[in-house]
């Protein structure tokens, strides 16, 4: 299927513009990281018409659905919008450096993407729901925010040593002052927290017309309150003295990790502890 | 004693306590990290199984933290409280006070006020004083908004705002999470929840409850006219579809096909479609005629079950293949007539017209497998639903107006020079985003130094 051969596609130029960003870091030439944005908006381009073509092809095939609705699909999703919200924020913040903490995020998300099942399947019936496809598609929007907030964490955690080091050389040296990270951090949460809580909320709204109830603590349910609890913990951080910068940092990355279990553990580690099925 | 007067009342520091930020964070973190375990540990299963898993020290144990359902544990509703009481104290100290400050901003631009913002700008013009604030007035209410204008002692202060709301979206965030909070409770206090299996033809007035062994009546009937699967060419289900009729004082009050996603409700009470089987065992129809034609009576067969003829014999239907031999679907008979040994043969469904070349006295025809199929039914009463949606919506408005709208201020002061000049200042601050207000804020002081010039 040629979706199938644009989303490979993707993941190589994925793969070359993480290179180019941390090639530009390693050699401290801005030259090789403008070469990184433009196989950034190249990615962009051909991952957007892939999941275009995706579409297209499963109306061909008569099955008709929108492209986020198994493991394949929401993986790719969740790159695509990666990219492009690294993309804004790289054109917002005039700094290249985030490129090399942001776009491997991207890139190792498709190459665990194209070790799954890209067969466009049909659904069964639970999942034949406008409720679902609102809710895998907020939440991801959100997941990438928060992947974004989770790689420019660390270059703050990076950057607070150097600085209270007072040295300025080497890679990290490079990096925005620590303020405009910190703010950046922020930024992306605002962003990825509203696109969550909404998640969650679709998410209920779906499982209250599959089942009739909004919320059963299953796994995954207690897993994305987890998530929103600790970014929710993140925005009162910020907003209390002593709890700033580093904490905040360390509270992003947190919140990061818990996405990744949230969304990859539940079915891969927990499915394996006992009888959940997927979900 | 001096010490006395700076160390709080004892009600100061409870007040303190539970008004603290700090804690807040604590309780997310604890919250968070507690619901863990329940995702580790499956939830609300039989001992027997728990015993499988765990040893006799470690199922004592986890047993006496709850840990086996530990979402409506005492000490997770604990916590629960806490937060919430957390949450009420700290809205109701903050309220009043960001209130005030709305409701009576600083309108005047001081010397103190002037050294916190960072966005400012000075200039000098000559002529009146009170024409100038006239014009620079306009100029804001044009380019920005109209100003409240205070004189003191001489110097007019012009003062506008714009995007106040932003300060309530915290609020509207906070007190959403307590609506959800009411809205949850009154479900689970008022409502049910319970699960149902109805036979094709057949209605049922009550239903289990879940996790009880109370059954609760509906107050009305609920008949399930039939039941329809949908394949996929895999095999996959696509659709299951029950026919359902509601007889509510004798009649036929409502009736509709529901599907997965699309539940039928009546009197507060929700149907959703959530499985489907076979009701008890499929029978074979089969009809019997002799070999001149004339009809014989037809058999209903169940698996292996003896039905007699009059003046023939015993009938069993013992086997069914959906493809036999690659010609359909067949059921295999056998007959026992008094005295004789037990014979079995095929009757196909697609050619009954096989069955004329067997020597016998009477022809058999397959009508097909007659399987009547039930449908699971979930059946869920929640008068707290409607209200956490709205909380829902609340929150996701709040987080809004919390995030992306920004509380901008702009104020002007004119001011009599040491020169005979009107000294001018103009300084502006922002809640949220400040890059793009810097922006707003240079196409602000264009527009108001512009006028007059
Ligand atoms: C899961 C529960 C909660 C959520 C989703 C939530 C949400 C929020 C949000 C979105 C903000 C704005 C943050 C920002 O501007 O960056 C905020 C601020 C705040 N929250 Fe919460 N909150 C929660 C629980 C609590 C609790 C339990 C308290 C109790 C003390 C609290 C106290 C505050 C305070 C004092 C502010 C700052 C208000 C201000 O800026 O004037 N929050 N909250």
């Amino acid at each position: 299927m040629s979706n199938v051969i644009l989303f490979n596609l993707t993941t190589v130029l994925f793969g070359v513009a993480s290179g180019l960003y941390l090639g530009a870091l390693y050699a401290k030439k801005d030259g090789i990281a403008v070469a990184g944005t433009w196989v950034c908006v190249l990615a962009a381009v051909v991952s957007t018409a892939a999941l275009g073509l995706r579409w297209y092809e499963s109306y061909m095939m008569g099955i008709g659905r929108i492209p986020v609705t198994n493991l394949y699909e929401s993986l790719v999703f969740f790159a695509w919008a990666v990219n492009l919200f690294y993309l804004i924020v790289e054109r917002k913040y005039r700094s290249r450096t985030f490129g090399a903490f942001v776009m491997p995020i991207a890139f190792f998300t498709m190459l665990f993407a194209i070790k799954n099942d890209s067969s466009i399947q049909p659904l069964v019936p639970a999942l034949q729901s406008y409720w679902l496809h609102a809710h895998v598609i907020t939440c991801f929007i959100g997941y990438a925010a928060f992947a974004v907030s989770a790689g420019v964490a660390l270059m703050y955690l990076l950057k607070a040593r150097q600085e209270a080091a007072k040295a300025t050389e080497g890679v990290v040296g490079l990096f925005p002052g620590t303020k405009t990270l910190d703010d950046l951090v922020y930024r992306a949460i605002i962003w990825g927290f509203p696109f969550l809580t909404a998640g969650i909320i679709t998410g209920a709204a779906w499982a209250n017309y599959a089942w009739g109830t909004y919320w059963s603590w299953d796994p995954k349910e207690t897993w994305s309150l987890i998530v929103w609890l600790v970014y929710a913990a993140f925005l009162h951080a910020r907003i209390t003295r002593g709890w700033h910068g580093r904490r905040a940092a360390i509270l992003s990355i947190t919140g990061f990790l818990a996405t990744v279990m949230c969304y990859l553990g539940v079915n891969l580690v927990l499915s394996g502890l006992h009888s959940y099925g997927g979900g | 004693m001096v010490d006395e007067k700076r160390a709080p009342a004892p009600m100061d520091r409870v007040w303190s306590f539970f008004t603290s930020v700090k804690l807040a964070i604590v309780t997310l973190i604890v919250l968070a990290a507690t619901s863990i375990f329940g995702t580790i540990i499956e939830q609300n299963q039989p001992p027997e199984k728990y015993h499988q898993v765990y040893e006799d020290w470690a199922f004592a144990l986890l047993d006496r933290l709850n840990l086996f359902d530990m979402y409506h544990s005492s000490w997770f509703l604990f916590i629960l409280v806490l937060f919430t009481v957390n949450l009420s104290c700290c809205t109701i100290d903050r309220f009043p006070k960001m209130l005030k400050v709305v409701r009576n901003p600083r309108r005047k631009l001081d010397e103190n006020l002037e050294k916190t913002l960072s966005l400012s700008d000075r200039w000098k013009r000559k002529g009146a004083l009170s024409d100038w604030s006239g014009k620079y007035a306009d100029a804001l209410s044009s380019s920005f908004a109209k100003p409240a204008v205070t004189e003191d002692g001489g110097a007019v202060h012009l003062y506008s705002e714009a995007g106040v709301a932003s300060r309530f979206g915290v609020y509207v965030v906070h007190t959403s999470i307590v609506i959800i909070f009411v809205g949850a409770i009154l479900g689970n206090v008022l409502g049910f929840k319970g699960y149902v299996n109805i036979p094709e033809g057949e209605a049922v007035s009550q239903v289990p409850v879940r996790g009880g062994s109370r059954v609760q009546d509906l107050g009305f009937t609920l008949r399930c006219n039939a039941f329809s699967l949908e394949t996929y060419p895999s095999g996959q289900p696509k659709a299951y579809k029950s026919d359902l009729s509601v007889i509510d004082g004798g009649r036929e009050t409502l009736r509709k096909t529901i599907v997965v996603n699309d539940p039928l409700r009546y009197n507060g009470i929700w149907f959703y479609q959530s499985s489907y089987g076979q009701a008890g065992g499929a029978t074979a129809q089969v009809t019997v005629a002799k070999r001149d034609g004339t009809p014989a009576g037809s058999l209903s067969l169940a698996a292996n079950e003896p039905v007699p003829i009059a003046g023939y014999g015993v009938v069993r239907g013992i086997n069914y293949d959906r493809n036999f031999q690659g010609n359909g679907p067949a059921l295999q008979v056998a007959v026992e007539k008094p005295g004789k040994p037990a014979v079995s043969f095929w009757i196909l469904q697609g050619r009954p017209e096989l069955d004329r070349r067997r020597d016998d006295t009477l022809v058999f025809s397959f009508g097909g497998l007659n399987s009547k199929m039930y449908t699971g039914l979930q059946v869920a009463k929640d008068p707290g639903v409607n209200v956490v949606w709205f909380g829902c919506a609340l929150m996701v408005v709040g987080l809004i107006m919390a995030f992306f709208l920004s509380h901008q201020r702009v104020w002007v002061r004119l001011s009599p020079g040491a020169d005979g000049r009107v000294e001018v200042v103009l300084a502006a601050s922002a809640s949220r985003n400040r890059l793009a207000f810097e922006k707003k804020f240079e196409r602000i002081l264009t527009g108001v130094k512009a006028e007059g010039q």
